[in-house]
């Protein structure tokens, strides 16, 4: 699984990061960086619930 | 307006909103409420589509305006400007910077409840929502916590200037507030610290820094957009756990869900109802056509409870997944003080369960909540005290 987050749309909710720690991490303003591009297999389910809590709509994964 | 339309209108200040907000989504989408009013639009998509184009959907000092001279930064500054402010103040108010200033709060929460928590019963909105997220903005700024009184005060001569005792100009009390907080801004910058004030003297994006005037403009915005507003989400959470305690023993005993429980309230309180806006060009929404130089209001509730976006959404639902409720906003706008409320809500739940964990309303209250900030001005709990 691949994940990718769209930073022109990404305004920094925070409820990616918040849900899936171990996949998305936060810059100095809030805004969601992917820690790993490549999401480990242990890691999709969180990778996806971070994914679909995004009210923007800011993050990709391609499965 | 027509006849036909007057039902709709009933309702959406009502204790449980729900039934009138799912009437005017299925019934009337795009709502408008007669001369010179607004047109109020009220399903998730076309929220969610307005929030996002701000090019069309403008928050500029003509959507809002609340006696300011110069526009409030950043919520009356469109895009592309908008973004060079969220540069720099995105980091003042990040989530790390939030855990950093979280046990003052907790301090600050603990010590309100101490004061009551032995006597079996309080006022949470007066003793507690009401005064708490002021001493924190005081105490954030730096301000000593006795300015208490003359702040809230100050306050509500802004927001409600009708209601005061002593009626005094909006523009005297706005000159007041920035001499309040020049005077904060002169003692942070004769010594800098861990707060909020030298945090947004120090930020510096592509060799710009906020301006001494932009600060004050700013600390006039936090307090007309982060106080009320907490006090509301606290009122709200608070009244419904009072009401279902099987649901609020299920969140004491579950610490490790409690990001989730207030996702869930947030959403389906939504506690902040509207945002408003003025069309920059005509657009059309739910095939309604609306034009350019019309006010708009987004009705941030009825897009929550939306049942073409949330699966079962009038279900209280505290492991909601997905949960991509708009109670702080969306697109550019979103809420700059997200991290701040939620950190707050947080630490006021959890220090009130610690030491309150089963209360109910006093026998025979009637909720009110007050329209447009869901704040409930009289909310008295009971429980049995530690003898
Ligand atoms: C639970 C409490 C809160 C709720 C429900 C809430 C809700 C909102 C909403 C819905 C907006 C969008 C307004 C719009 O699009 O017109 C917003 C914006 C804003 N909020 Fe909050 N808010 C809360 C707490 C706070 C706090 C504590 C602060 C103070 C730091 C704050 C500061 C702001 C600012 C400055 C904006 C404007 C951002 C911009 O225009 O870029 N809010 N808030
Ligand atoms: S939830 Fe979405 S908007 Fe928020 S930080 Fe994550 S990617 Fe960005």
């Amino acid at each position: 699984m691949k994940v990718q987050v769209l930073s022109e749309v990404c305004t920094g909710h925070g409820r990616c990061y918040m849900l899936a720690p171990e996949v998305f991490g936060e810059d100095d303003r809030g805004h969601c960086q992917v820690l790993a591009p490549e999401v480990p297999s242990e890691h999709e389910s969180q990778a996806r619930i971070g994914a679909e809590a995004c009210p923007e709509q800011a993050i990709e994964i391609e499965e | 307006m027509a006849e036909t339309e007057a039902h709709l209108l009933v309702g959406v200040n009502a204790p449980d909103p729900k039934p009138a907000y799912r009437r005017r989504r299925d019934e009337c989408p795009v709502l408008r409420t007669g001369e010179g009013g607004s047109a109020v639009i009220s399903r998730y998509e076309d929220v969610l589509w307005a929030l996002r184009h701000p090019e069309v959907f403008s928050s500029d000092s003509e959507a809002v305006s609340i006696g300011n001279e110069r526009p409030l930064i950043p919520l009356q500054i469109d895009p592309p400007e908008h973004v060079k402010y969220r540069k720099l103040l995105d980091p003042v108010f990040s989530r790390k910077r939030m855990a950093i200033l979280e046990p003052q709060v907790r301090r600050l929460a603990a010590e309100r409840i101490e004061a009551f928590a032995d006597r079996g019963v309080c006022d949470f909105h007066g003793e507690l929502a009401e005064p708490l997220p002021s001493t924190v903005f005081l105490q954030l700024l730096g301000l000593p916590l006795e300015r208490l009184p003359y702040f809230l005060e100050l306050k509500d001569g802004i927001i409600r200037p009708e209601a005061s005792a002593t009626p005094v100009s909006r523009e005297t009390t706005g000159r007041k507030i920035y001499a309040l907080f020049e005077e904060a801004l002169d003692a942070r910058s004769a010594e800098p610290g861990e707060d909020l004030l030298s945090w947004m003297s120090e930020e510096e994006v592509d060799g710009r820094k906020l301006t001494r005037e932009q600060i004050l403009d700013i600390c006039y915005l936090l307090l007309l957009a982060g106080l009320d507003t907490v006090t509301a989400s606290l009122d709200c959470f608070v009244a419904y756990l009072a009401q279902h305690p099987e649901r609020r023993r299920m969140a004491i005993e579950r610490p490790e869900m409690l990001d989730g429980v207030i996702e869930e309230l947030l959403r389906s309180e939504t506690p902040v109802v509207t945002v408003l806006r003025v069309l920059k060009q005509d657009v059309t929404l739910s095939s309604v056509e609306l034009k350019a130089g019309e006010r708009v209001a987004l009705l941030l509730g009825a897009a929550d409870s939306d049942e073409r976006s949330f699966d079962d959404p009038e279900r209280v639902d505290f492991g909601r997944r997905p949960n991509r409720h708009l109670a702080f906003g969306g697109g550019p706008h979103r809420c700059l003080g997200s991290h701040l409320a939620r950190m707050e809500l947080r630490a006021v739940l959890e220090e009130f369960h610690a030491r309150i964990p089963e209360y109910e309303l006093a026998p025979g209250v009637q909720l009110q909540y007050s329209p447009g900030i869901r704040q409930v001005s009289e909310l008295p709990l009971v429980w049995s005290a530690r003898a």
